[in-house]
């Protein structure tokens, strides 16, 4: 045999030994989660596997990475270790001193919320427009740990004291322009609240989404059947990809009065419309949400719509929220995905909600428990379940954000036994 | 009017007057009230917003709404006397905006009707903080005002300022506001001066107020002992008392003697947990040598939310952790508390009380519990929050335990 010959078969062994085509393994690496079951759906993963993160960098998802290799080593055995899970519709515009409205008093800070519940990306929805998004992102966004994404409000004052029903104030080439000027941090255009029968809100929307080059989130404000049916907005007003917020709460007919789900609605997903669960303060009912997911309507993605008039109340949290659609019937696969990769399609921000070696390391371990647990609806209405989810532990850019049994920490014992940690510090 | 008739009519006159006298039956919950010392089976009426009745079996027919609370443990609302609530100015870096947050986010999920302020604002901005949090929060937020008038505006410069020290205007923004403002605080002061302790409690003094102390930098020209020794009065409160700072044990592993003298003066030691302020190389062998907290609170703010403290039931927890039996725990979190700020008429279930109630879980496993360093204790016991009521209002309801059931609602069932 040749020398090249056996260097080449060498290598195919290496190769081999590296699972492969995988990278070499890391000499090192800063944080390892160890022995839990990895879900990311964006590469089809649902497996036991270890995680391994440096440089707030995924470096490693393999089965028996070495632990002798790792700084610090966490034990997320009997726990699901997932992608930092992405909040696709919240409202966190707080600080300005403004009642009653969301750019105000409404409105609640990201991180207060965000990391104990497992999410490392928010994406507001609306709170803004163009006229006040630089206030927001200096008051909030730039100050947060969190990673705050912004859909732009169609009104140029967002959800503030203007209101959103004023035609005048929709203008789609300012909102695109500023869209434009922060594309790291706007990722489509919401119209909300909007109250009379007409489609400019959702028209100017769509224009400035074009001008932009992204996606528009629709919440359908008040209900007029007749002159802007569901229907109509899903083929002909909105174009795929774009994202209709508030699926379950049976404000504009997604259900009917016989208690089956609206034809649109499937006629809708067909032509690429994504559906946002939203659930809010008023707009997650089981009237509707039973029906339309057993009659085969699951959501493409779950989100809260965070804010003080539902942090409280039925929502509570992402993880409750996910819960929900969990004792609905969809397995833990399809939640994870449903809070992960597919809102980080949906807002085009591919990085995001995924695993991969080389991506951003925010992580989420989760903990489902089986037992006896009520969910509310904002009718309150309580639907039992036997599942729950809990986020266990939270990373942020590879950083430990959340860590509710302090799995990253140490027994008391042994730290305060080593000399450092002796000194009154 | 027929005899018989008017027999019937006087038959049914107690059933007609006891039906549906309240709103609200809280049925079948242990009954944790240390003012009254009841810990017991009982169930809690509630009418209007004022606890109606405590007994044991109080009938159903006689509330509008039942609530199951079987299995669970039925407390006054707690109160945190040690948290950071002036947010929402665009302040950067400091307890007076950023480094606040806003209470209701936080309180009822943890069962916490009543929080207490400690010193974000000072006799200046007091106003602010009112009209910007206090009165637009369901919780009911009293404050100490901050013996430094700007408040904790900085801990840099601002807060170590003693010409902004003035125990006359503070007390007078005090007597102002009697319904809100339960004492004085002194906190973060680095220099070796007694100024910011002796003019809070001559504040406290003026307005005849507890005061609260965060020590700041242990300096040694003004040693711990002196602090609850001789400058607080009896009453005054120490918080952040299991801080590695603290002197608790000495060279023969027991309590140092000058603690017990304390207490005995009548010094309040507060648990105030914080980003660093609690440390289990102090609050195990302290709470295991039989010096429990006075009080439990959580010194909640963007530092410790996320951190080692979490909220308040995690910080019960700690504290159960140690032996310290649940009876024990809640009245450090309710009755206690309340007493330490004077509101007597808050942190119990007594008939005519406020209906600020608490509903808690007590759920068995294997949990861990960890300090500002990261130091883990594993504990056995974890208290969860599945219900609280403000002013007799469902503010937060874990499981849907005062809702309709869907199958129920739906003639499923």
């Amino acid at each position: 045999m040749k020398q090249t010959s056996i260097i080449v078969l060498v290598l195919f062994a290496i190769l081999a030994a590296c699972g492969g085509g995988e990278a070499p393994l890391p000499e090192s690496y800063e944080t390892l989660l160890k022995g839990g079951h990895v879900i990311d759906p964006k590469n089809n993963l649902s497996a036991t596997r270890d995680v391994a993160i440096s440089g707030g960098k995924i470096v490693a998802v393999r089965e028996n990475l070495p632990v002798d290799r790792a700084a610090k080593v966490v034990d997320v055995s009997g726990l699901y270790v997932t992608p930092g899970l992405i909040d696709l519709h919240a409202h966190v515009y707080a600080g300005t001193g403004i009642p009653g409205v969301l750019t105000g008093d409404s409105s609640v800070y990201p991180d207060h919320f965000s990391f104990r519940s497992g999410c490392t990306t928010l994406v507001d929805v609306g709170s803004s427009g163009h006229r006040n998004f630089e206030d927001f992102k200096d008051r909030v966004i730039d100050r947060a740990k969190t990673r705050v994404l912004v859909l732009l409000n169609v009104a140029g004052g967002g959800m503030g004291v203007d209101g959103e029903d004023d035609p005048a104030d929709m203008e789609p080439e300012k909102i695109a322009a500023m869209a434009k000027k922060y594309p790291e941090i706007i990722v489509g255009i919401k119209t909300a609240h909007y109250s009379g029968p007409e489609w400019v809100s959702v028209e100017r929307a769509v224009e400035a989404g074009n001008l932009a080059d992204i996606p528009v989130m629709v919440d359908f404000g008040g209900n007029h059947p007749t002159e802007r049916p569901i229907g109509q907005l899903f083929l002909e007003k909105l174009r795929p990809g774009d994202i209709y917020t508030h699926m379950y709460s049976g404000l504009r007919l997604e259900v009917t009065d016989e208690g089956h789900i609206n034809p649109s609605m499937f006629a809708g997903r067909e032509r690429g419309i994504i559906f946002d669960v939203g659930h809010g303060g008023g707009s997650f009912t089981w009237r509707v949400a039973v029906p339309a997911y057993a009659e085969g309507f699951p959501p493409d993605t779950i989100s809260t719509d965070l804010h003080t008039g539902s942090m409280n109340g039925a929502m509570k949290d992402m993880t409750n929220v996910m819960s929900k659609i969990l004792n609905l019937g969809s397995s833990i696969e399809d939640v994870v995905r449903m809070s992960t990769w597919k809102p980080a399609e949906t807002i085009k921000r591919p990085e995001l909600g995924h695993l991969s070696e080389g991506a951003i390391a925010d992580v989420t371990v989760l903990r489902l428990d089986e037992g006896d647990f009520g969910f509310l609806d904002v009718r309150r209405i309580t639907r039992k379940g036997n599942k729950l989810l809990t986020a266990e532990l939270t990373l942020k850019d590879g950083n430990v954000a959340w860590d509710l049994n302090g799995r990253a920490g140490e027994d008391w014992e042994t730290f305060y036994a080593r000399e450092e940690n002796r000194a009154d510090r | 009017m027929r005899l018989s008739t008017l027999l019937l009519g006087v038959l049914l006159l107690p059933a007609a007057l006891t039906a549906q006298t309240y709103d609200l039956l809280l049925k079948g919950g242990h009954v944790l009230d240390p003012r009254n010392g009841i810990n017991a089976p009982m169930d809690v009426a509630i009418s209007g917003n004022r606890i109606a009745r405590v007994a044991e079996n109080i009938a159903p027919t006689e509330a509008k709404q039942t609530v199951d609370v079987s299995g669970l443990y039925v407390t006054s609302g707690l109160v945190d006397i040690h948290v950071h609530v002036y947010t929402g100015t665009g302040n950067k870096n400091s307890y007076t905006g950023d480094r606040s947050v806003y209470p209701d986010g936080f309180t009822f999920r943890s069962g916490v009707t009543t929080v207490v302020d400690a010193g974000s604002s000072g006799w200046t901005n007091f106003p602010d903080f009112k009209d910007k949090v206090i009165d637009i929060s369901k919780t009911r937020v009293l404050a100490l005002l901050n013996i430094v008038g700007k408040g904790m505006a900085g801990a840099e410069k601002i807060e170590q300022d003693m010409s902004d020290m003035d125990p006359k205007a503070t007390a007078k923004r005090a007597k102002e506001y009697p319904d809100t403002v339960v004492g004085i605080k002194s906190a973060h002061f680095a220099g070796p001066e007694w100024a910011s302790v002796d003019n809070a409690v001559q504040a406290g003094k003026l307005a005849d107020l507890p005061v609260m102390i965060d020590f700041g930098n242990f300096h040694e020209a003004r040693p711990f002992q002196e602090l609850v020794l001789d400058h607080l009065r009896p009453g005054d409160i120490y918080t952040h008392g299991y801080k590695v700072q603290v002197p608790y044990i000495g060279e023969d592993g027991k309590l140092l003697p000058y603690l017990a003298q304390a207490r005995h003066r009548g010094i309040k030691f507060d648990v105030g947990h914080g980003g660093g302020s609690f440390s289990w190389k102090n609050a195990v062998p302290a709470i295991r040598q039989g010096f429990w907290p006075d009080s439990i609170s959580t010194d909640l703010h963007i530092g410790s939310m996320n951190a080692g403290m979490k909220d308040m039931t995690n910080v019960m927890s700690k504290i159960l952790s140690q032996g310290v039996p649940l009876y024990d725990v809640v009245k450090m979190s309710t009755w206690n508390p309340a007493q330490q700020i004077k509101r007597t008429e808050l942190g119990h279930l007594s008939e005519g009380a406020v209906a600020d109630v608490a509903v808690l879980r007590l759920d068995h496993g294997r949990f861990g519990l960890v300090d500002a360093q990261r130091a883990r204790v594993t504990a056995t016991k974890l208290i969860v929050c599945e219900m609280t009521l403000r002013d007799g209002q469902v503010a937060w309801d874990l499981n849907g335990r005062t809702a309709t059931d869907y199958r129920q609602a739906h003639g499923l069932m």
